[in-house]
């Protein structure tokens, strides 16, 4: 047929008709900021004056900036110390949850999820004080085994662990959950063969469930990989005292520098500009881990 | 009806819904509030509600309680944040929705001036008159460059040193004020005198090095601006030097505990540091924090004397939706009876000159301080204040330094590789 029959047109237009509340929504709320911190980013502006043209004074004068590189070390070990653990305890409890006997199951997935939905300010005040150097929980543990206690916020790589602690704290249950979803849609008959070919249940995870899984698996590596690159609640409250990310930025992240820069310092082009450099690296990992994760082998 | 599956379900259900929802509760905000009691959601259409966005405890609560009292149709919300973010909150809300009242702190006060054309200029309703009541270089923080009014004073904060008399007993010092007082004429000898503590108790004397630190930096007519604003000067000052390089000695006897926080305010309890700098308006703060030490925290002299720590104004938002209404309530709750007033019942240390010779302020004692003579002891204090010019980019190189310091007392830097990064990281900040 040359032209689109008119129930075919109509269908399209209805089509385009049910879409575009989001479309819309998103064009102004989603779009169009992006556009305008792009634009912003190459203006030096505060709020005593207009914004005025730099170029790529912004971009140049971050690649110098040494906070910037210490809060890109910090982020990307605090990604790697909590969505590491996260992804494989998630398919540990995903595995338990699926393939063991235990009562209650319903009960044990609706726990799993509980902390994913408290709120991100109050564990971190809490996780704080656990974590306290002088009158914290952990702390006397250790001093009750025999050890020194550390001082878990002063420290470069004990504020990172402490920060992992808390994401993976909260994540691990939703992306365990998505894990099961996609196990249980494994075909039974998979396993049953490989139990009569003599396989470990170990060799069936490996062999089986995840090969199966593995458009899941890549969902949550790039989701994972996104959420952890822009972390930023649990650092600001762990320093109570400004956005630095503690008394020597141990613990800055680039999110928690952007802000810094865009609502302390007043420095809004800046911290567009910073805030296109997260976005850029956000990006560029994704698809890094995208790739990696695609080497799994098919099902 | 349903079988026994089904509710076991619905009750799990159930048992689950009131977990997550008991986690979803808001939390009470933390504004202190309309003594009137109700939840102001009133039928009265008359009725204005008036918000007001402050920092810390103003201790207004009365006060405002006692003007709605006399102004029924007129309701006072507070919203008090943290110091920073309320600054933060407040200057990127003038453009938008603003509050009503606002409270900015002398810190803060180069920034706003800076916009000062989005306050309104309270000259309009009458302030102008007012200014000879006030301390002449605390009235100037709320005037801009062209004579605009845009805030009027609170409070000033006189520095003198709150101790714990009891642990100076156990530790061998003397704890009559006086005695305590001539015990530190200068830094070195308050140094000197925490050393003997620390020996005598081991614990620490100071709760940090900051405490030297926001002390002398504020002891003299120059801090990070020269005197007439022009220029940087947080690193030729030699006062600013100064307050380092003390601070730094002060590091064995610092506990390093920082300031306002949870550790902060139990140290006031369980004696994990024996002195404070209070101003008058940490002496509230102190009560708040510590009811039962009534009597064991006593108040003395501050060694070299002098130095104003905090005060605010308070100021009206040109975008404000009642700015008549919240001049006139400015008016009324800064007037030098008020201030007095505040004083009694608070401890904020009035700006109004005429309190200074006011024989019920002078004769004030503080029950909780050990009938500690405050009300003459901070005038005093007011005499030797030497108005201090405090620039834009004030708190950007306070937290520097700040942080500076904190590096040295966890020992990740020496004093000199701590003094040169701050430097650095400021000259690349502010200039």
């Amino acid at each position: 047929m040359a032209n689109k029959s008119r129930l075919k047109r109509a269908e399209e237009r209805t089509g385009y008709l049910y879409t575009s509340p989001f479309f819309l929504v998103f064009a102004v709320f989603g779009l169009f900021p992006i556009i305008y911190t792009v634009w912003v980013a190459f203006h030096q502006w505060d709020p005593f004056g207009e914004p005025t043209w730099i170029g790529l004074d912004n971009f140049v004068a971050l690649a110098d900036d040494p906070r910037l590189w210490i809060a890109i070390r910090n982020t990307f070990s605090i990604w790697i110390l909590s969505t590491v653990p996260q992804l494989v305890l998630a398919l540990f409890l995903a595995w338990m949850l699926s393939h063991s006997r235990i009562r209650g199951n319903t009960f044990w997935r609706s726990l799993i999820l509980v902390p994913n939905i408290t709120s991100v300010v109050a564990v971190a005040v809490v996780f704080g004080q656990l974590f306290g150097r002088d009158y914290g929980m952990v702390n006397w543990l250790l001093t009750v085994f025999g050890f020194s206690p550390i001082d878990w916020v002063n420290g470069t790589l004990s504020s990172h662990i402490l920060i992992s602690i808390m994401v993976i704290w909260r994540w691990t249950g939703y992306n365990a959950l998505i894990y099961l979803a996609a196990m249980q849609a494994v075909p039974e008959e998979l396993y049953e063969a490989a139990e009569v070919d003599g396989a470990s249940k170990f060799r069936q995870f490996i062999s089986i469930t995840i090969p199966q899984i593995r458009p899941t698996l890549i969902f949550t590596v790039i989701v994972s990989t996104i959420g952890g690159l822009q972390i930023f609640a649990e650092p600001l409250i762990l320093d109570g005292q400004g956005y630095g990310g503690g008394v020597s930025r141990q613990f800055s992240t680039v999110t928690l520098f952007m802000f810094e820069q865009g609502f302390s310092r007043f420095e809004y082009g800046y911290a567009s500009a910073i805030a296109i450099v997260l976005a850029t690296i956000v990006v560029a990992f994704s698809i890094f881990n995208f790739l990696v994760v695609r080497r799994i082998q098919k099902a | 009806m349903f079988s026994k599956k089904k509710w076991l379900a619905v009750s799990a259900a159930a048992a689950s819904a009131a977990l997550v929802l008991s986690g979803c509760a808001g939390t009470e905000s933390e504004s202190s509030s309309n003594a009137g009691g109700s939840s102001g959601s009133s039928s009265d259409s008359n009725q204005k509600v008036l918000q007001f966005w402050a920092f810390g405890d103003m201790g207004l609560a009365e006060l405002i309680a006692e003007y709605e009292a006399a102004n029924p149709d007129i309701k006072i919300e507070m919203k008090v944040s943290d110091f920073d973010p309320h600054h933060q909150g407040l200057l990127t809300s003038l453009d938008s929705t603003t509050p009503d009242i606002a409270a900015i702190e002398v810190g803060y006060s180069s920034l706003f001036k800076a916009v000062s054309q989005k306050f309104v200029d309270l000259a309009e309703y009458g302030a102008a008159d007012m200014e000879g009541d006030y301390l002449d270089w605390r009235w100037a923080h709320g005037v801009d460059l062209d004579g605009r009014i845009f805030g009027i004073p609170t409070d000033v904060g006189p520095m003198a040193v709150c101790y714990r008399s009891d642990l100076f007993a156990e530790a061998g010092l003397p704890t009559d004020r006086d005695e305590v007082s001539a015990l530190w004429p200068t830094w070195e000898d308050f140094i000197e005198v925490g050393g003997q503590y620390v020996s005598a108790t081991g614990n620490s004397f100071l709760s940090s090095t900051g405490y030297v630190w926001n002390a002398v930096k504020n002891q003299s007519d120059e801090k990070f601006y020269s005197a007439d604003g022009s220029s940087l000067v947080y690193d030729t000052n030699p006062q600013i030097k100064r307050a380092w390089d003390l601070s730094v000695a002060a590091t064995p006897i610092a506990a390093n505990i920082g300031d306002w926080t949870a550790d902060w305010n139990a140290g006031m309890n369980n004696g994990a540091y024996a002195v404070l700098t209070c101003p008058a308006w940490m002496m509230g703060y102190i009560q708040g924090q510590a009811p039962d030490l009534a009597g064991a925290w006593d108040v003395a002299a501050m060694p070299e004397g002098g130095g104003n720590w905090g005060g605010s104004q308070l100021v009206v938002p040109a975008r404000a939706k009642y700015p008549a209404e919240a001049a006139d309530f400015i008016k009324w709750v800064l007037s030098a009876d008020k201030q007095l007033e505040l004083f009694k019942a608070k401890g904020q240390f009035p700006s109004t000159v005429a309190a200074y010779s006011d024989p019920e302020l002078l004769g004030f004692e503080s029950e909780y301080f050990n009938n500690a003579p405050i009300g003459s002891i901070y005038a005093e204090g007011v005499n030797t204040l030497l108005p201090l010019y405090e620039g834009p980019k004030e708190r950007v190189i306070d937290t520097e330094f700040g942080s500076a310091l904190g590096r040295v007392a966890n020992g990740e830097q020496t004093p000199q590789e701590a003094y040169d990064s701050a430097i650095e990281a400021i000259k690349r900040d502010v200039g």
